[in-house]
């Protein structure tokens, strides 16, 4: 029979009584007990008499407890419940101290975003030129000359260099040479207008040999080898022969080469050191290609490559090299020089000629030479930041660690209870650890949120197109690893130290008083402070050097000076031109000359051999002189300083035949304190085979000396340079009126749209122009910059909680001290004082630590700022106000709080 | 007559994983009354015993429950899931060897039906 509710309300209110409580084994109990008695009553008994029986079948309360006691102990003992246990008591406190939870993992999230986004930069960086599968077999030829008061260590060689290199020797299975002439005008054989393309080179049929750039259309083996041939990237078909086939196609080139397309190749990748789109064959008679046909080893202008035979020793190859210049390049030099030239004295008289190779692997980060196609990345960016990753994951940890060891101390009597109550101490340390990594990995996931929101605006500063690599499982299995790891790292010291409390001296309170202030959480401080203020000194240093460069005083003015590019577009107009412009009411001055002095693919460079007149022509009086023409208006539009003499002039028609010389100029040619009508002598014509013919000798007479201006940049000195009279149409350069600007353009570009309809007109600012020089270093410090102030920002971040916290802790004293008295300011002062004692602790490990690293930056510079006591006080001064107003902020809170709330109740 | 609970302990498993697997859904008060049955009374399974087992079983993941509302009670029944079907041959093959190996080390028949 069925039992009543009343008969079943009895048994669970009994069972309930005995003891029978816990859950998921309550309900089973009831049932199991109703349906016995239901089988007792059913044999003849009554409720009381069955229920009777059934309890004493159970065996009574004792009984019954054992049962639920044994069920419960098989349920507790599975890990898996034991985990839920840990991760809840982690959630509950993460939750129950909000703020801190959040600084911890806000701070840690945007050190651990952070350091993706420059790890990435990293790996972009090291990758470069990886896409060529022969890359460790293919090496740059650089040559380095000391002489007559140049230095220049150049990626240019000769242009005979790659044949006889390949000549001699057998380890080389192929060469390629380029040689880049700036920017050209293209058009269609059908167009009309004139596009200026930039990444255009003359280079040898070997190129798809050697680089692994993909061709679409076409033959790799045979596209190059015709005269007259080019190949050009996708990108360009696209754009000139848009829906057909470029193939067999023609493109003109700055007006008067034809070049037929024979292959087509996929754009050259991101990660690479040269990026063309135009590829010309140096074969035929055009005169580059005839250039590159010459056998005169003395000029040197070809970027040449050597791919090695598999297995050979770079090393050995290179040390043949000094032979090999004395084989080609000896008897060249003492041809003109007269016969007693020979390398072997040429070097002992503090001269140097030598030919080294750079691995195609290394010229991204390691060459800076000139003659480089693109300005290339720097291994000490590379090294500054790694350096700058690692402190920001240094600084978002140690907050992590300090918060956790300094919370703890909270949860010292929770130790002790969980002792009390049977937990182990490998229990404790389990549950810490999850706890800290349970919020670090919260922080990884928002990290990697950051990551996609920031990555955009990094990438628009460095000009790269870095991207998470979302696809691959390795970057969801490192930054899993990771997390875990800096986890474990940052929880291991807390959880240790935590769950070795003895639980009696925690419960009596003994312990917690201890632990507010510890010497590792101090030391740890200190640390973060000292690669705080270290940061700022070198992003103040960074900033005054690139300040410095920019405001130093050049030699001419930049300002106010408008370059209207490509000058020989206006042929035969390009004197009108100049006329016309110079007619412009707010123009002050016209000068054409392709030469400018900041460098750039628009600027030109000419590099020459002269002598003082009277002096042989031998090693010990040659100077090498940068041999700039321009009109009679150069000196005077560019605002540079005549020093002695006079500027050009058409009212003294000698002046065909005169140079104005730079100061370093007339130091080199030793022409004392009167150089003015002084001659300098230069070798005027060539031999057949192209080198200078020693027979015919060209004067110039110095008529005027102008200031040293810098030419190149600031990394390097200023060579002795010349102005010569006569036609170099690179490009027209005026200078204007302030306040004009726009209205000068439109009638500049009027005028040029008259005289050279077709020909695209481009122009740009002297000034910019001149900070592009410096565009890389400005983006790079930018960069420095966003990350040591994500660096500060994170290390108060921590800072503002440490105090918070001990603020907090000391709540009740702060209560008595105001009681018994105290003043706000002093309790201020008493808060503050232990964090001010850390901070110069700090700057004086800071400083000589700063001091090292910038004067190691600074190095590379020729003209340097200086950096004085100054920058370290003020980067002290400004971490301490920043450390300051964070923890005053907290501080002044505490201080001003009504000591009643905090004694009350106790 | 009954069995001593110590020789019980051992087969405890075995006796509600092959309960289980001929009767199929089953709650545990009849668990007992079954193996009581078949026992001709003489193995009383003790509650106390029984629901560790079974709870255990189930976070072993041989069995699986249900839960059915039987006017003001709650009852929880137990089935076995696939791996528990695997299981439930082979503790009664395994215990069959034993019995086997009991009778040689005992010298004794056993018989076998």
């Amino acid at each position: 029979m069925k039992l009543t509710n009343d008969h079943i309300n009895y048994i669970i209110k009994d069972l309930n009584n005995r003891g029978i409580v816990a859950e998921g084994i309550q309900e089973e109990l009831i049932d199991h007990v109703c349906s016995a008695v239901e089988n007792e009553i059913s044999n003849g008994k009554n409720f009381v008499e069955a229920y009777q029986e059934i309890l004493k079948s159970f065996g009574h309360t004792s009984g019954l407890r054992e049962a639920q006691k044994q069920t419960l102990l098989f349920e507790n003992q599975k890990t898996k419940i034991m985990l839920k246990n840990y991760l809840t008591i982690a959630w509950r406190n993460l939750r129950k101290q909000g703020i801190y939870s959040f600084i911890n993992i806000v701070g840690l999230a945007t050190g651990v975003a952070a350091c993706m986004v420059i790890v990435l930069f990293i790996i972009d960086e090291l990758s470069y030129d990886k896409f060529n599968t022969k890359a460790n077999r293919i090496y740059r030829v650089n040559n380095e000359i000391k002489f007559g008061g140049n230095h220049m260590t150049m990626a240019y060689s000769p242009a005979p260099f790659a044949h006889s290199l390949q000549q001699d020797y057998p380890e080389i299975e192929a060469t390629v040479r380029f040689r880049t002439l700036g920017s050209y005008l293209v058009k269609t054989s059908a167009g009309k207008e004139s596009i200026k393309e930039r990444k255009v080179t003359w280079t040898d049929s070997t190129f798809f040999k050697i680089f692994s750039v993909k061709v679409l259309e076409g033959n790799p083996n045979t596209a190059l080898k015709a005269p007259a041939s080019i190949a050009i990237s996708k990108s360009m078909a696209e754009k000139y022969f848009p829906a057909k086939s470029a193939l067999g196609e023609t493109l003109i080139l700055d007006n008067k080469y034809n070049g037929k397309v024979t292959a087509v190749f996929e754009d050259i990748p991101a990660t690479s050191h040269f990026h063309f789109d135009i590829l010309i064959a140096m074969v035929g008679d055009w005169p580059v290609a005839k250039e590159a046909q010459s056998t005169v080893y003395l000029s040197n202008n070809f970027q040449t490559y050597l791919l090695l035979k598999e297995g050979v020793d770079p090393k050995g190859l290179e040390a043949k090299l000094p032979g090999f210049l004395k084989k080609y390049v000896g008897p060249q030099v003492a041809q003109i020089l007269g016969g007693e030239f020979t390398m072997e004295k040429f070097k002992a008289s503090g001269n140097k000629y030598e030919t080294t190779l750079t691995p195609l692997l290394d010229i991204h980060l390691h060459s800076d030479l000139q003659g480089e196609f693109e300005p290339n990345g720097s291994i000490t960016y590379v090294y500054l930041f790694s350096t700058i990753a690692i402190f920001i994951l240094a600084i978002a940890c140690i907050n992590f660690m300090n918060l956790s060891t300094a919370r703890s101390s909270n949860r010292a009597k929770e130790v002790g209870v969980r002792k009390v109550m049977g937990s182990l101490r490998s229990h404790l340390v389990r549950q810490f650890l999850m706890e800290s990594t349970l919020v670090t990995i919260f922080s990884f996931l928002l990290a990697i949120g950051l990551c996609f929101l920031f990555l955009p605006v990094f990438n628009n500063l460095s000009l790269k197109q870095l991207q998470l690599p979302v696809e691959s499982p390795n970057f969801y299995l490192i930054l899993f690893i990771s997390s875990l790891l800096i986890g474990l790292m940052a929880g291991l010291y807390p959880s240790f130290f935590l769950s070795a409390f003895k639980p009696v001296d925690v419960l009596k309170g003994q312990v917690s008083r201890g632990m507010k202030s510890g010497t590792i959480r101090s030391t740890l401080v200190v640390f973060q402070f000292v690669i705080s203020i270290a940061l700022i000194v070198g992003a103040i240093t960074v900033n005054r050097q690139l300040n410095y460069i920019q405001n130093k005083k050049l030699g001419f003015a930049k300002d106010q000076v408008i370059v209207v590019h490509d000058g020989y577009a206006l042929r035969p107009n390009v004197q009108s031109f100049k006329n016309e412009i110079s007619k412009i009411s707010s123009i002050e001055s016209v000068t054409v000359s392709g030469f400018l002095p900041v460098e750039g693919a628009d600027s030109w460079r000419n590099d020459n051999t002269f002598w003082k007149q009277g002096n042989q022509p031998t090693t010990e009086n040659l100077v090498s002189l940068q041999n700039w023409t321009a009109d009679f208006d150069y000196i005077k539009t560019l605002g540079m300083k005549i020093k002695l003499g006079r500027d050009f002039s058409i009212q003294f028609p000698s002046d065909s035949s005169a140079v104005v010389l730079n100061e370093k100029g007339i130091q080199q040619f030793e022409l004392g304190n009167d150089p003015i009508g002084k001659k300098i002598s230069t070798f005027d014509g060539q031999l057949p085979d192209g080198s200078p013919d020693p027979s015919k000798v060209k004067y110039w007479t110095v008529i005027g000396v102008v200031e040293d201006f810098h030419f190149s940049s600031m990394k390097e000195g200023i060579h002795p340079l010349g102005v010569f009279p006569g036609k170099s149409d690179g490009s027209v350069i005026l200078r204007f009126n302030a306040g004009s600007t726009e209205q000068v353009i439109e009638s500049i570009e009027k005028i040029w749209k008259q005289l050279a309809p077709s020909q695209p007109f481009q122009y740009s600012f002297l000034d910019e122009d001149f900070g592009r020089m410096y565009a890389a270093e400005q983006r790079l410090s930018k960069i420095f910059f966003v990350f040591a102030g994500l660096a500060i920002i994170i290390a108060c971040l921590g800072l503002f909680a440490l105090t918070a916290f001990t603020a907090e802790q000391r709540t009740k004293e702060i209560g008595i001290r105001k009681v018994l008295g105290a003043s706000v300011s002093s309790i201020v002062v008493l808060l503050s004082k232990e964090f001010g004692k850390l901070l110069i602790i700090a700057f004086v490990i800071a400083a000589p630590l700063a001091w090292f690293g910038v004067d190691w930056w600074l190095k590379s510079y020729t003209y340097k700022t200086e950096i004085g006591v100054m920058v370290y006080l003020f980067a002290g001064v400004i971490t301490f106000v920043i450390a300051w107003l964070t923890m005053g902020y907290q501080s002044i809170r505490a201080a001003s709080s009504d000591p009643v709330k905090s004694l009350r109740s106790e | 007559m009954t069995h001593s609970s110590e020789l019980l302990k051992g087969t405890l498993q075995t006796i509600v994983l092959k309960v289980l697997k001929d009767y199929g859904k089953t709650y545990g008060y009849e668990i007992t009354q079954r193996v009581k049955a078949l026992s001709d009374g003489s193995i009383a399974l003790t509650e106390g015993a029984l629901y560790p087992t079974l709870h255990k079983l189930e976070a072993e993941g041989f069995l699986k429950t249900e839960k059915i509302i039987v006017g003001k009670r709650v009852r929880k029944y137990y089935m076995l899931t696939l791996l528990g079907k695997s299981e439930a041959k082979d503790r009664v093959s395994e215990f069959i060897d034993f019995m086997r190996t009991m009778g040689a080390v005992l010298q004794v028949e056993i018989n076998r039906q």
